[in-house]
C-alpha cells in the first residue's frame, strides 16, 4: 500500500474506472431524514451497489441530514428514488470543481478523497500521456496553488509540461527549478518528480518547511524533460538515452540533452559522433527540449536554484562537470550537498556520495547544472537517484516510493538552505 | 601507509559498534598485505603514487577485482557486489600501466533484503597499457560458509534444471524493473557469466554494470551441466553506451565457470574493428574461499 504519512493519500489503486473530468460532474445532496423509516430508506439506497454512493456525512440523530455523494452517472436515479419515497434533499454541492476552488478546507479533503481513487499508483511507473494526465489533475485538485505551465514542445511535437507552484498571486517571485527525465532511461526520475509534484501540493500548507519555502518563492517542475526519449523507451528501446532528434547526414539519431547546455559546449566527456549515446549536438541548444528550458530560465530572470534529476549511482553534485577544478561556491555547495545526502540517509540509510560532477562522476561538458551555475543560479545541484548499478536504470517499481521519499528529503535541505539565504 | 580522506561509509542504522572496530579488520588486512606487497613489487621502477586517488577510480578498480571474484568462484548463489571501499592506493607509470591496492566491503547479491552481510575484501589490480583484462589477487572474508554456498548451489541447479526452456524474448528484468521469481535463477547465471567478461572488458577508463538479459537464446539442461547462451545488455558507464553482447557458458556446481563471449561494440572512429571475442580456459579451483 502507498501512503502519504502526511495524511495526504498518495493511494496506490490499480482500478481506473472514471476520468477525474466526470468525477469532478458528481454532486452532494443533503438528504434530511425525519424519523426511522426514512433511515431505513436512505440505508436502501446507500446498499444499491451499481450507484456508488458515498456518504460523506451520516445522520447522527434524526434531525440532522445525510451528506451523500452522489456520482454523475447516478444522479438522475437517486432523484428519482428521493422523489418516490418522499424524502426531503437539496443539492449542496453542484460539481466537485467548485469545492476545489473555495475556501472549504473540510469539503476540499473529502472530494481530494474522493479523486484520489482515481488511475493513478505512484508506485508505478508509466507513460507519459498518463503523467501528463496525472498532472492536469493535480492542478484541477489544487487551483490556487499549482498552474500547468506549457512552455512549448518537443522534436517530436509533444508537450514540454511544466508544473507552477505558486502562492504569489502572479507576481514573479525567486524561484526554483526541478528537472527530471533529461535521460529517457532513467524512469525513476521522473517517477520521482512526479510524487513530489502531489507531495507539494499535499503539503502545502501542513508542513512547515514547503509552507514557508512557497511564501517567499515559486517552484517550477518539469517531471518529463524528455518526452520523446521518455516515449521511445516504452516502444522501442527501454535503455535509450537521448534525444529524437535527426542527425542530418547520419543514420544516427538523437541529441544527449545533458551534453547541449550552453556552458563550455563540446569540452571534455562529450563526443562529435552522432551515434554516441555523449553527442553533444550540432552546436549548443541545438536541441528544442533544452533550448525551451534554458529560455525560459534565462526569460524569468529570477531563479536562484536548479536541481536535476537522474539516475544511477546515488550522488549529490554540484558544478563543475567540465574539468575537475573546483567551483568559487564549492565549499558552501559542498555542504548543501552532504546536509542533503545526510537528510536523505536518515530515511531508509541509503548512502549518496558527494562532491563535484567532474571530479565524481566523470567529464560532463555541456551540462544543465554547469549552464545554471554560469548563468547565475549559484544552487545548482544535480542527483543520481538509485541504485548503485545492482538494478541500475530498471530499478524495480517498489523502490520508487521510498526513492522519492528520500528525495524529497534532500530537495527540501537544500530548498531550505536557499530560501534563508535569499 | 597513507590512509587517504576516503569517506567510510556512514554507519548504518543499528550498526553501534565503534568506529575502531570496524576498521580493525580491513586495517589488520592491509597490513598482511603490505608484508606480501612489498617483496611482490614490480621491478621496474617508475610507479608514481597517486597521492589522491579518486574515489571513482578506485571504486572501478574494485569493482574489476569483484568481478573476478565472482567469476573465479562461479557460484551464482554467492555473488557479491561492492559496498564501499575502505581503502585504496593507486600508482602509473610511464607506460600508462596502474595499479591498485585496495581494501573494500561488499554485498551479498540477494533477493531476500533480510540477510544484508558486508563482507570485507582485498585486492591487488593490475592494468597493462590501457588494456582490458586487468590481472587481480583477491581475498575476501567468507561471508558464507563453504558447505552451505554448496548447498545453496546445487538448489539453485535444481531449480534450473526444472525450468522450461522457450524462453525465448524474455528481458530479464522487465521494464519496470521486476524479475519473477521463477526466473530468478537465470538471473543469477547471467550475471556470473557476465561478470567474467565485465572483468576481461574493464579498463581504468572503462568500467561495466549488467543492465538487461535481453534474450535467452538456449538454455539446456539435458546432461548434468547448465548450457546457457543468451544476450546481455551492458552499460559501459564513462561512455554511457550500452553494449549488447552475447554469451555462452556452462556451469555445474562446484566445477570452474566456461564461458565465451562476443560483444558488438559501437563503431567509434578511435576504435578499430569493434567486436571482441574471447573465451575461459579452464581454469584451477582457487581454494582460498
Amino acid at each position: 500500500n502507498f501512503y502519504d504519512p502526511m495524511d495526504c493519500s498518495l493511494p496506490g489503486s490499480s482500478v481506473c474506472g472514471i476520468s477525474q473530468a466526470k468525477i469532478l460532474e458528481h454532486q452532494v445532496f443533503r438528504i434530511n431524514v425525519r424519523n426511522e423509516d426514512e433511515i431505513s430508506k436512505l440505508n436502501q439506497l446507500m446498499n444499491s451497489d451499481n450507484l456508488k454512493l458515498d456518504l460523506w456525512k451520516s445522520p447522527s440523530t434524526l434531525g440532522h441530514p445525510a451528506d451523500v455523494l452522489v456520482p454523475s452517472f447516478s444522479l438522475r436515479e437517486v432523484k428519482s428514488f428521493l422523489e418516490d419515497h418522499g424524502l426531503e434533499y437539496s443539492v449542496t454541492v453542484e460539481d466537485l470543481q467548485t469545492v476545489l476552488d473555495s475556501e472549504d478546507r473540510k469539503l476540499q479533503r473529502n472530494v481530494r478523497q474522493e479523486l484520489s481513487s482515481n488511475c493513478f499508483n505512484y508506485g508505478a511507473y508509466h507513460t507519459l500521456e498518463a503523467i501528463h494526465k496525472e498532472m492536469d489533475f493535480i492542478v484541477k485538485s489544487y487551483p490556487r496553488l499549482v498552474s500547468a505551465v506549457k512552455i512549448g514542445h518537443s522534436f517530436e511535437n509533444r508537450l514540454m509540461y511544466v508544473l507552477k507552484f505558486s502562492t504569489g498571486k502572479g507576481s514573479r517571485r525567486p524561484a526554483i527549478w526541478l528537472n527530471a527525465g533529461l535521460h529517457a532511461r532513467e524512469w525513476i526520475a521522473p517517477a520521482t518528480a512526479i510524487w513530489i509534484a502531489r507531495k507539494i501540493a499535499c503539503d502545502y500548507g501542513r508542513d512547515l518547511v514547503i509552507t514557508s519555502i512557497l511564501k517567499k518563492m515559486d517552484i517550477f517542475l518539469l517531471p518529463v524533460a524528455n518526452p520523446d526519449g521518455y516515449v521511445y523507451t516504452h516502444t522501442h528501446n527501454r535503455l535509450w538515452r537521448k534525444t529524437r532528434s535527426v542527425n542530418p547526414g547520419s543514420t544516427c539519431i538523437g541529441t544527449d540533452p545533458n551534453r547541449n547546455w550552453n556552458s563550455h559546449f563540446g569540452g571534455a566527456g562529450t563526443s562529435r559522433d552522432p551515434c554516441s549515446d555523449m553527442y553533444h549536438g550540432p552546436h549548443p541548444h541545438s536541441e528544442v527540449e533544452v533550448k525551451l528550458v534554458a529560455d525560459f530560465i534565462a526569460h524569468h530572470g529570477d531563479f536562484k536554484c536548479f536541481i536535476d534529476l537522474h539516475s544511477y549511482s546515488q550522488l549529490v553534485m554540484y558544478p563543475y562537470g567540465y574539468m575537475t577544478m573546483r567551483a568559487g561556491d564549492a565549499d558552501e555547495l559542498d555542504i548543501v550537498a552532504q546536509n542533503a545526502a545526510n537528510a536523505m540517509a536518515s530515511l531508509s540509510g541509503t548512502q549518496y556520495r558527494v562532491g563535484s560532477v567532474g571530479s565524481t562522476l566523470y567529464a560532463s561538458s555541456g551540462n544543465s547544472v554547469d549552464w545554471a551555475y554560469d548563468n547565475g543560479i549559484k544552487y545548482a545541484f544535480t542527483f543520481e537517484l538509485r541504485d548503485t548499478g545492482f538494478y541500475a536504470f530498471t530499478l524495480p517499481a517498489d523502490q520508487i516510493i521510498p526513492t522519492a521519499q528520500e528525495t524529497w528529503l534532500g530537495l527540501k535541505t537544500i530548498m531550505e538552505h536557499v530560501q534563508n539565504k535569499i | 601507509m597513507q590512509l587517504r580522506r576516503q569517506p567510510l561509509s556512514a554507519p548504518r542504522p543499528g550498526d553501534t559498534r565503534p568506529a575502531a572496530q570496524r576498521l580493525a579488520v580491513p586495517l589488520l588486512l592491509l597490513l598482511a598485505l603490505q608484508g606480501a606487497a612489498a617483496s611482490g613489487e614490480p621491478e621496474d621502477s617508475g610507479w608514481l603514487q597517486d597521492a589522491e586517488p579518486s574515489s571513482r577510480l578506485l571504486s572501478q578498480a574494485a569493482r574489476a577485482a569483484l568481478h573476478f571474484f565472482n567469476f573465479r568462484a562461479a557460484s551464482p548463489s554467492a555473488l557479491q557486489v561492492l559496498a564501499s571501499v575502505l581503502d585504496g592506493r593507486a600508482w602509473v607509470n610511464q607506460k600508462k600501466e596502474y595499479k591498485f591496492d585496495l581494501v573494500f566491503t561488499t554485498e551479498f547479491y540477494r533477493a531476500e533484503e533480510g540477510e544484508k552481510r558486508l563482507g570485507t575484501c582485498s585486492a591487488q589490480v593490475f592494468f597493462r597499457n590501457d588494456k582490458p583484462r586487468p590481472a587481480v589477487n583477491v581475498t575476501c572474508t567468507q561471508l558464507i560458509k563453504k558447505e552451505r554456498r554448496q548447498e545453496e548451489d546445487y538448489q539453485l541447479y535444481k531449480l534450473m534444471k526444472q525450468l522450461k526452456s522457450p524462453l525465448n524474448a524474455v528481458r530479464i528484468p522487465d521494464s519496470h524493473g521486476y524479475i519473477a521469481p521463477s526466473l530468478r535463477p537465470i538471473w543469477n547465471l547471467a550475471f556470473l557469466g557476465s561478470s567474467y567478461v565485465m572483468w576481461q572488458k574493464t579498463t581504468p577508463f572503462l568500467h561495466y554494470f549488467m543492465s538487461q538479459i535481453s534474450s535467452v537464446k538456449q538454455w539446456k539442461t539435458n546432461d548434468d551441466a547448465i548450457d546457457f547462451d543468451y544476450t546481455v545488455l551492458l552499460h559501459e558507464f564513462s561512455t554511457q553506451e550500452i553494449i549488447p553482447c552475447r554469451i555462452h557458458l556452462v556451469w555445474y556446481p562446484g566445477k570452474p565457470l566456461k564461458v565465451k563471449y562476443h560483444c558488438q561494440e559501437r563503431q567509434t572512429p578511435e576504435e578499430g574493428s569493434g567486436t571482441e571475442e574471447g573465451s575461459a580456459v579452464a581454469l584451477t579451483e582457487l581454494s582460498n574461499f
